[in-house]
């Protein structure tokens, strides 16, 4: 049996007078297995952050079924908590303990004895590499370091998960790839976890398996690899340009190009459209290409031939760029 | 039961640091008050002697209040603040309800230490002028002290869950201001006969109770209410805001 079950997982947040409810996870289901890096990619409001919520307890479930090692978390919330551990979005180290403290304390909720959180702690912070930060108050470290802490934190009770909620949000992007060389280095170590992220490159190195979220619900669930793949086509031909009548259907029926997609273009864009081309780089497609934007009266801004990314799966799925 | 103590030592530990401020915080109300209301006033003849004893359990019942409130409701607005700090509680392995009356303990603690703490140092203030009869009954004293200290506590659970964090600074002179005034700490309960029905109107004030309670335990040569109803009424309002807070704590966490 899969370490991790989700069934039909569905929250409703209640309206207020003037609010409305609101549906953010409309129908959820997934399995994690032990070791697994798994992902939940999506733009913020996708419900990805509701779903990790309902996997800790934190938020509770309208509908649907979370097995946690077996254990309903609805009926025996107790015995899920201990198998769980949990690195929230936003930073929430208890700021009036030292580091070592956070920890120790931690070890204490969870029962473990004296002799075990002192040492587990030592090997934490060291394996952490915020030993040297052992007496400072967690409100004095960077976010890089704080968010050390918190997962230090989160495996002091020795959890068969982890829930990484947004881990790299505000980082730096040395603190950034730092914390994912660590957690490459824990996930290599056995551990399972369950990532929330927007960023595309952090899904993509990090997770073996990435369910791609969206309103509320998953639209495709699979290995990086075999989302890139895929894709119509085997590269992506961007075009940013700025045409009076529609190019679209002219660009489709035209040899080697599988799909063509209308991307929304943020902010004003000056009348500048971008179609994305889901081309199979056979003789003379460029130039084909190019002589249908000319022959349009189109005026080409920008030009690219890509070998598929996340993003362009993302895009292809939801028509849309990931909203920040 | 592990997490639950452990969440108390967590609490105990973080308080003990900073007992400076937080003695100074709790005792700078009462000692004052005693040095103008137990200690001027009455040199001036402006205030009559008894008023000195009556006063005393007023104090300690007005000092633990605050005590238990603020050692309540000030973690509580950082707990639930953006940050969430409340959410490592949450999620150690203990119930919702285990969380919110560790809470209560951890207030009650804060609370009847600062009660215990305002009795000797009021009787210091006064010794000078003398006349106070203050003669505690130790053997009732330690249980009504715990029974004010969990009252206290939660109520300030039920404020700190039920008032947004922006309005707790109106909640001292909107709520804990009237409640100080006529909570029977400057006056006996049993003296407000004069006011006819309205002595029972005062019931609605938890700080009467408490109040009486210590009246009963400080100062027994005043007259104080009846004990049947002191109990009933402090366990009664105990039982209501640790319900009640519990509850909107609940509310506030799980989402």
């Amino acid at each position: 049996m899969s370490l991790l079950v989700v069934e039909n997982l569905v929250k409703t947040y209640p309206g207020r007078r003037r609010t409305p409810p609101v549906e953010a996870v409309r129908g959820i289901s997934f399995a994690v297995e032990a070791g697994e890096f798994f992902g939940l990619l999506g733009p913020n409001g996708a419900g990805k952050s509701t779903t990790i919520g309902c996997l800790s307890t934190l938020v509770r479930p309208t509908s649907g079924r979370i097995l946690v090692d077996g254990i309903d978390v609805s009926k025996d919330p107790l015995e899920a908590k201990r198998r769980i551990a949990v690195v929230p979005q936003t930073r929430n180290l208890d700021r009036d303990l030292s580091v070592r403290e956070v920890l120790t304390f931690h070890g204490r909720y969870f029962g473990l004895p004296a002799g075990e959180r002192e040492s587990r702690a030592d090997r934490l912070l060291a394996e952490l590499q915020i030993a040297d930060k052992a007496d400072a108050k967690p409100l004095t470290l960077s976010g890089g370091q704080q968010q050390r802490v918190m997962i230090a934190r989160a495996l002091m009770h020795d959890p068969r998960i982890v829930l990484l909620d947004e881990p790299t949000t505000g980082l730096d992007p040395q603190a950034r790839r730092l914390l994912w060389q660590t957690l490459r280095g824990l996930h290599r170590g056995g551990l399972t976890f369950i990532l929330t992220t927007h960023y595309m490159e952090e899904a993509d190195r990090l997770c073996q398996r990435l369910a791609v979220v969206d309103h509320g619900k998953i639209l495709t669930l699979d290995t990086p690899a075999a989302l890139k793949k895929g894709l119509p086509g085997g590269q992506i031909l961007d075009l940013w340009l700025h045409a009076e009548a529609p190019l679209r259907p002219r660009l489709a029926v035209l040899p080697g190009v599988m799909n063509v997609e209308q991307v929304a273009v943020e902010g004003d864009g000056e009348g500048v459209e971008r179609l994305r081309l889901f081309v199979d780089p056979a003789d003379g497609l460029l130039d084909r290409v190019l002589h249908e934007v000319k022959g349009a009266g189109a005026d080409l801004r920008h030009v690219s031939l890509t070998a598929p990314s996340l993003e362009d799966v993302y895009i292809h799925l939801t028509g849309k760029e990931l909203r920040d | 039961m592990t997490a639950f103590l452990a969440l108390l030592r967590r609490d105990v530990l973080v308080a003990s640091r900073g007992a400076g401020p937080l003695l100074l915080a709790t005792l700078t109300q009462p000692v004052l008050v005693v040095l103008v209301f137990g200690n001027i006033l009455p040199r001036l003849e402006l205030v009559a002697p008894e008023f000195r004893t009556v006063m005393v359990p007023g104090l300690m019942s007005i000092t633990m209040l605050m005590a238990g409130v603020q050692g309540v409701l000030m973690p509580l607005v950082t707990d639930l603040s953006g940050s969430r700090e409340v959410d490592e509680r949450i999620l150690a392995p203990i119930s919702i309800l285990g969380v919110a009356l560790e809470k209560v303990v951890a207030g009650a603690l804060h609370s009847g230490l600062a009660g215990v703490i305002a009795l000797p140092a009021m009787m210091v203030l006064m010794h000078e002028v003398g006349g106070v009869s203050v003669n505690p009954d130790w053997a009732v004293l330690p249980p009504l002290v715990a029974l004010c200290g969990l009252l206290s506590a939660a109520f300030g659970l039920t404020l700190g869950t039920q008032v947004q964090p922006r309005f707790s600074g109106l909640l001292f002179a909107v709520v804990l201001g009237p409640l100080m005034l006529f909570g029977c700490a400057y006056y006996p309960w049993t003296g407000l006969h004069v006011l006819g029905a309205f002595q029972y109107v005062f019931l609605l004030n938890p700080l009467v109770f408490m109040s009486e309670a210590m009246r009963l335990a400080v100062t027994p040569g005043v007259p104080h209410m009846p004990v049947p109803l002191l109990l009933a009424g402090m366990l009664g309002f105990t039982a209501f805001f640790t319900v009640l807070g519990a509850r909107s704590f609940e509310r506030k966490t799980i989402l």
